[in-house]
């Protein structure tokens, strides 16, 4: 009994220290996005203020983000982005795995090591004759020159393979049996299949594309097209302006936001099923 | 890490770009070129504008945007397009010459460019800036200096100058000023009314702040890689040295006064009266109204202002000097340039340049933005600036010390960055680092004089 209670209580102890730990790491990772939004919040007079409540509160810096720059603007341009980046890729990463995973062929699983090797080819190295690509077509200081370069994902590739390999083959045979061709097959019968994967794998491509700063700049110099670029107008020579900085940072975060606690399940789910976490 | 990338990308990119295309060779500073007629007023003509005003949102952009309009309605038949610098850089003006030297590469630099007096030497001899006095003439360049009421101020008259003639009009412009918390000189029994003069005056105010409020005393924001060379030029010349010789043959910033100016900071931070801080947390801390003195630029003015709303007051002082000898501030800021190759484009420039540079231009940035009107009788001006002026109280400190003013010496040759990032590296290793100051600016100037055209010979 005595021993029971010991174990008991050491494992409640263990828990409760665990516990503790991972609430000082969550404290340390959610205060940083407390402050922006803290800051954002403060009067114009209070934005330099240490004080960890923000009061009074103010709007003050969220109106002058939206009277200084197109924020609605911004916000439309990188959502454009974000969607036809991630449905792209998707598009892409959904026919290539269909090919790798239903399909025999010669040099299937060197193409498909040379096709996720691309995966650790760090950006940086591939960005220069992407962007000198881009120039000879024309395309810098445009959105399409964003999109364009990210739309093949090895990671799309990788992950609806994996969920593919676990597809079961008597439905593609069973489709084949009943005369589907196999552009049908896929859309009548692996796509629907696959919809969760999909969905979770789009809603990352999605967040990324929206978050993306470094490509952005490259591509577009001149122009504060999109939200991340557009932060930069508050930052000078002559000062930060740390406010509206800091109203339009907070702006740019709620759609990944929403987006996030509307469909952490499909996301978390996607990773555990396909063995990838 | 994440501004660190996307600049190195860009400098590869640059590198590439420029290399290929033989820049760097371009330079013919000092070369004539022939006399841009006027213009018909019928002849339409188009120009490219380029100003890293443009890179920020509010007072900045509204400005130039508005005076862009006026210069059209003024000027109907040329039509202006305003850029800002392109670039990654968070900060567009760091982006100035990145932006040139690739649109020059691509044969289509803008018409008319906006570049800090820092890179005057590279600006002219090595991207080819056109001299306005044979554009359009000499006396049509000094008849803008003069103005229609109000002159230039007569130092700030030759900035844009390279060995006799005018390549570029100033435009904008800041002194270095010492900004006072006036809270925290009464906290701590100081009469803020007689602001510090000395930099003696300054540590003994300082100590005093820290001693009986606790807060920071002072921080001089010209000892960093940051803050670039423009003020720490000055401080080496208010104790009677310079960085760079006369005849810009040979750096001289080993030399004594320059390793004086850097012992005496460093003792003030081993003191503990300027605290051990980068120039953003200290620009933060000052407009917190968390330390006492900030020696800073007067455009940085607003910043402060909106940082002390009401719980401090702010005041302002011409910058110190070392003992009884007269403080010689130099000036931060930027020149207009001309950059066209088409004759009714380097006239259009031109007039664009002379618009931006009126009496109408000055009183609208000054009145907008806040930067000091170059055309400094404009203050007195019941129909200019004088009821501006009145309201702003930290404007009379900034007029006095224009009288002493030096131009910041751009440093020699291609390598100038290099040069002037190796000198303020050496002074921010022995102010905040603790280096030894003769050996670690020695040091720099061994490394830099390779780099100074002919220094190595």
């Amino acid at each position: 009994m005595t021993t029971d209670e010991a174990v008991g209580e050491g494992s409640r102890a263990r828990r409760l220290g665990g516990h503790l730990v991972l609430g000082v790491l969550s404290l340390l990772c959610a205060f940083p996005v407390y402050w922006l939004y803290a800051t954002s919040l403060r009067a114009p007079e209070d934005v330099y203020s240490l004080s960890v409540l923000p009061w009074p509160l103010s709007t003050a810096s969220y109106a002058e983000a939206f009277a200084t720059s197109d924020v609605l603007g911004m916000l439309l341009n990188t959502g454009v982005v974000a969607v036809l980046s991630a449905l792209g890729q998707l598009l892409i990463a959904l026919l290539a795995a269909y090919a790798f995973a239903a399909w025999r062929f010669p040099f299937r699983r060197l193409l498909y090591l040379l096709f996720v090797g691309t995966w650790l080819v760090p950006f940086q190295a591939t960005m220069l004759p992407n962007y000198v690509l881009l120039s000879r077509l024309g395309l810098l200081e445009t959105l399409a020159g964003v999109i364009i370069p990210t739309l093949c994902s090895a990671l799309g590739v990788l992950l609806l393979r994996e969920h593919l390999n676990g597809f079961p083959k008597e439905l593609l045979d069973a489709a084949r049996m009943d005369g589907r061709s196999s552009w049908s097959t896929l859309w009548t019968v692996v796509v629907p299949a696959l919809r969760p994967a999909l969905a979770a794998l789009g809603i990352l491509l999605a967040i990324t594309a929206w978050n993306e700063y470094f490509w952005p700049a490259m591509v577009l110099q001149r122009s504060n097209a999109v939200v991340q670029l557009g932060l930069r107008s508050f930052l000078g020579t002559e000062g930060n302006d740390w406010g509206p900085l800091m109203a339009m940072a907070g702006l740019a975060c709620l759609p990944v936001f929403v987006l996030y606690l509307v469909l952490q399940r499909h996301i978390v789910n996607a990773f555990v099923r396909s063995g990838l976490k | 890490m994440r501004r660190s990338l996307p600049a190195l990308a860009s400098a590869v990119a640059l590198t590439l770009a420029t290399s290929a295309c033989g820049l760097g060779s371009t330079g013919d500073g000092g070369g004539a070129v022939s006399r841009a007629p006027e213009l018909d007023p019928g002849q339409q003509v188009s120009i490219v504008f380029e100003s890293y005003n443009f890179g920020q949102a509010g007072a900045w952009t509204d400005t130039f945007t508005e005076l862009i309009a006026a210069f059209e309605q003024e000027h109907p038949n040329i039509s202006v397009t305003a850029q800002k610098p392109q670039g990654n850089s968070a900060n567009p003006a760091t982006d100035t010459i990145s932006s040139l030297q690739s649109q020059l590469s691509a044969g289509s630099p803008p018409d008319v460019a906006q570049l800090g007096f820092s890179d005057l030497d590279f600006t002219v001899n090595e991207l080819g800036a056109l001299p306005l006095d044979d554009l359009v003439g000499k006396d049509t360049v000094q008849a803008n200096f003069d103005g229609e009421r109000h002159a230039y101020a007569p130092p700030a008259r030759t900035l844009g100058d390279w060995e006799g003639k005018t390549y570029g009009v100033p435009f904008v412009f800041s002194t270095p000023m010492l900004y006072l918390n006036t809270k925290l000189f009464a906290d701590a029994g100081l009469d803020a009314r007689r602001p510090p003069r000395t930099w003696e005056e300054v540590r003994d105010a300082a100590r005093a702040i820290q001693q009986r409020t606790g807060k920071d005393g002072a921080y001089v924001d010209c000892l960093t890689k940051a803050a670039k060379d423009w003020c720490f030029q000055a401080l080496v010349r208010s104790q009677g040295g310079t960085v760079l010789s006369e005849d810009r043959s040979r750096l001289t910033f080993a030399e004594q006064p320059a390793v004086e100016v850097v012992r005496s900071m460093q003792e003030m931070v081993r003191e503990g009266v300027m605290p051990n801080r980068t120039q953003m947390q200290a620009v933060d801390a000052f407009a917190r109204g968390d330390l006492g003195m900030i020696l800073e630029s007067s455009a940085i003015q607003g910043t402060f202002l909106k940082g002390a709303g009401q719980d401090w007051e702010l005041g302002a002082a011409p910058m110190p000097g070392f003992g009884d000898a007269t403080p010689v501030p130099t000036n931060s800021g930027a020149a207009l340039f001309v950059f066209s190759q088409d004759q009714a484009k380097q006239r259009a420039a031109w007039e664009l340049i002379r618009f931006l540079t009126s009496e109408r231009a000055y009183t609208t940035i000054a009145t907008k933005i806040g930067y000091l009107p170059l055309r400094t009788g404009l203050v007195e001006d019941p129909e200019g600036l004088a009821d501006w002026a009145a309201r702003n109280p930290y404007l009379e400190p900034n007029l006095e010390q224009l009288e002493h003013l030096e131009p910041w010496v751009s440093m020699p040759g291609p390598s100038y960055l290099r040069i002037r990032d190796g000198l303020m590296q050496a002074v921010e290793n022995a102010v905040f680092q603790g280096a030894d100051p003769a050996e670690s600016l020695r040091s720099a100037q061994r490394d830099a004089t390779a780099l100074v055209p002919g220094g190595d010979k």
